[in-house]
């Protein structure tokens, strides 16, 4: 363990040498004032209605019956040309013209052109509802259930984190310790290191403690900074931990098939990327097929959103540490032997 | 001390061979040379002596350890000075020493002492990013010597550096070796090796072609020469004559008995000259 001890404070020491540990400083930083300065807590839902109504009784109705329909405002114009430049001017509002054919009213939804079809549908059919709720005798039969009782929602802002934390814990680490085991083969100190009565795996457990502590540093801050001290820390950190070793163990890995960062450039970049399909669920709950859940991302997104909750689920947590533990050691005896193989070859 | 019986190693795992059928054994004390031009095969020989490249075929024992086993406890009795010096830039030369002295079992030599040897104890706080090329190369050397190694690997120790530090090394290398390290010294400076080893070997396109001593290598392929400066109509004229042609001889004899010799001494074949002969290449 000493020699082990040795090894981490040279690590240590070069890398608050380097330049890759201010960048993640420096990363985290940026990140932070991003998050409290220019993001909102949480985003503007309003949908605003330009509303052109030839039928004045309807006016006073229009706005109550689309106010009942949640967060929305109207707006009422006087001419179709000055509607339609209403529309132009603000591209994610919607206009509603409300006018007579012979002695019925009709009502046309003039919408931007980049709606969805199951936008354009539920706009149209939200008012349609809400027109044919004026008629007489109308009785409203539809209820609402949701599987989740109580669903749990993270503000806006908080809700981004879960990426960050992933690519900076996880990621992130990935690249840097290969870009550390690459710089020791340029500057030919592996040979030198090679050649001492050491360890292969000494080598690689410090390399895999420095970016450990460099995330959980750095993630922690962060985390404090955004959400506060209302959530578990201690299992916060287990996560990162585990997250964190499980990338490093896989950035080591690839680098053992390489000689050189640029050669493992290409190898690098499309594992962060396939991995990152995990996100896709994240922001699309609807788009979760199991090639997707499989994929490490995944699980780890998901972690850090329970741990953001406030009463998230601590047992799916727990259970993906435990995963990415024993993970990370089967991945890590293949890498030692990797490693043994090709350190100086 | 060492042993290397029908060592081949190839990089592409092929029949195309970087070293083919090495045989050697090194006795303890003995300073051994492995001569050759660039790509010859000493690196890669020296590569698979000290486990830093797998040994594929044939036996290799160092220090009674075989190296198809890679004992990482060998490491505490050999010690290695590489061609390319490779420090750590970042960490002073000091640190440089430091950090590699506690990765050893055995008791080390004080960093400072060595850095003094060489000349880099003015500067031992220095970062060793800041040295010119001659200061990493006489840093990676003193490393190599931290464990006060029984078997001490020397990829060209003097590469580089100037004539005071090259003599400053090679007495190090002199007084190691006196107090009973053995040598083995990988390099394509012959003058170098004639001071230094009691065997070399010449290597060339990987293949082991000859092995001796310096001393036995110039009695036998080595020619002697005279060398005379003599005057001849108010000019000085020199001649070279073999002392083993015959023709040579006589005219030798008859200057030495009517010319006006001004200065006269004798020549030996260089070990240079003698890989030429023996090799057919020159060492570049």
């Amino acid at each position: 363990m000493q020699k082990l001890w040795t090894t981490f404070v040279k690590d240590a020491r070069l890398s608050y040498q380097g330049i890759y540990f201010y960048m993640e400083v420096g990363m985290a930083i940026i990140f932070v004032l991003v998050m409290l300065f220019a993001v909102p807590e949480n985003f503007d839902r309003t949908q605003t209605f330009y509303a052109l109504v030839e039928i004045e009784a309807l006016k006073g109705e229009l706005s109550e019956l689309i106010a009942d329909g949640g967060d929305h405002q109207v707006k009422f114009f006087d001419s179709r040309p000055a509607l339609e430049q209403a529309l132009a001017a603000n591209r994610s509002a919607a206009g509603i013209h409300v006018h007579l054919q012979g002695q019925r009213p009709v009502l046309e939804l003039v919408l931007q052109g980049h709606e969805s079809e199951s936008m354009k549908a539920l706009l149209r059919s939200t008012l349609e509802g809400a027109m044919a709720s004026q008629l007489p005798g109308y009785v409203d039969r539809t209820t609402v259930v949701t599987l989740e009782t109580a669903p749990a929602r993270l503000s806006d802002r908080v809700n981004l984190l879960p990426i960050y934390l992933v690519i900076n814990v996880a990621f992130m680490g990935l690249f840097i310790i290969a870009a550390y085991v690459f710089l020791d083969k340029e500057e030919g100190v592996i040979k030198a290191f090679a050649v001492a009565p050491v360890q292969v795996w000494h080598y690689l457990v410090s390399k895999i403690i420095i970016m450990a502590l460099m995330a959980v540093v750095v993630s922690t801050i962060v985390v404090i900074s955004l959400v506060g001290f209302r959530i578990n820390y201690p299992l916060l950190i287990l996560a990162i931990l585990a997250f964190n070793v499980f990338g490093s163990v896989l950035g080591l890995l690839i680098t053992s098939f390489f000689d050189s960062m640029t050669k493992a450039m290409g190898a690098l970049f499309f594992s962060v990327f396939v991995l990152m399909f995990g996100g896709f669920s994240y922001f699309m709950p609807w788009f979760s097929p199991a090639w997707i859940r499989l994929l490490p991302s995944y699980p780890m997104i998901f972690s850090f959103r329970e741990l953001l909750l406030e009463q998230g689920d601590v047992a799916y947590v727990l259970q993906n540490i435990g995963l990415f533990i024993a993970l990370s050691i089967l991945l890590f005896i293949y890498t030692n032997y990797r490693f043994k193989k090709t350190l100086t070859v | 001390m060492i042993k290397v019986q029908g060592l081949y190693h190839s990089y592409t795992h092929d029949h195309v061979y970087a070293v083919k059928n090495a045989n050697f054994e090194i006795a303890p004390g003995e300073i051994f040379g492995f001569l050759g031009p660039s790509g010859a095969g000493k690196s890669t020989t020296q590569g698979v002596m000290t486990g830093l490249l797998p040994l594929q075929q044939g036996v290799v024992q160092v220090a009674g350890y075989d190296m198809r086993l890679r004992q990482r406890e060998l490491f505490n009795k050999i010690g290695v000075s590489f061609e390319q010096s490779n420090v750590y830039s970042k960490l002073t030369a000091l640190e440089n020493l430091e950090f590699y002295g506690k990765l050893f079992d055995v008791p080390t030599l004080d960093p400072m002492q060595l850095l003094h040897l060489v000349g880099l104890d003015g500067v031992a706080k220095n970062k060793a990013g800041t040295f010119s090329k001659g200061m990493k190369h006489r840093l990676t050397f003193i490393r190599s010597m931290l464990n006060n190694p029984a078997i001490w690997f020397l990829d060209e120790p003097t590469t580089g550096l100037d004539p005071a530090i090259s003599r400053k090394i090679i007495e190090i290398v002199k007084d190691k070796n006196a107090e009973g390290a053995t040598v083995f010294l990988t390099t394509h400076n012959m003058q170098v090796a004639d001071e230094l080893c009691h065997r070399v070997a010449f290597i060339i396109d990987g293949e082991i072609k000859l092995i001796d001593s310096p001393r036995n290598l110039k009695l036998q392929f080595g020619e002697k020469i005279v060398v005379v400066d003599h005057r001849v109509d108010d000019t000085t004229k020199r001649e070279q004559f073999s002392l083993v042609k015959p023709d040579d001889m006589a005219r030798l004899q008859t200057l030495l008995q009517t010319g006006k010799i001004e200065m006269m001494h004798t020549k030996e074949a260089t070990l240079e000259e003698i890989f030429i002969q023996v090799t057919g290449r020159g060492l570049l």
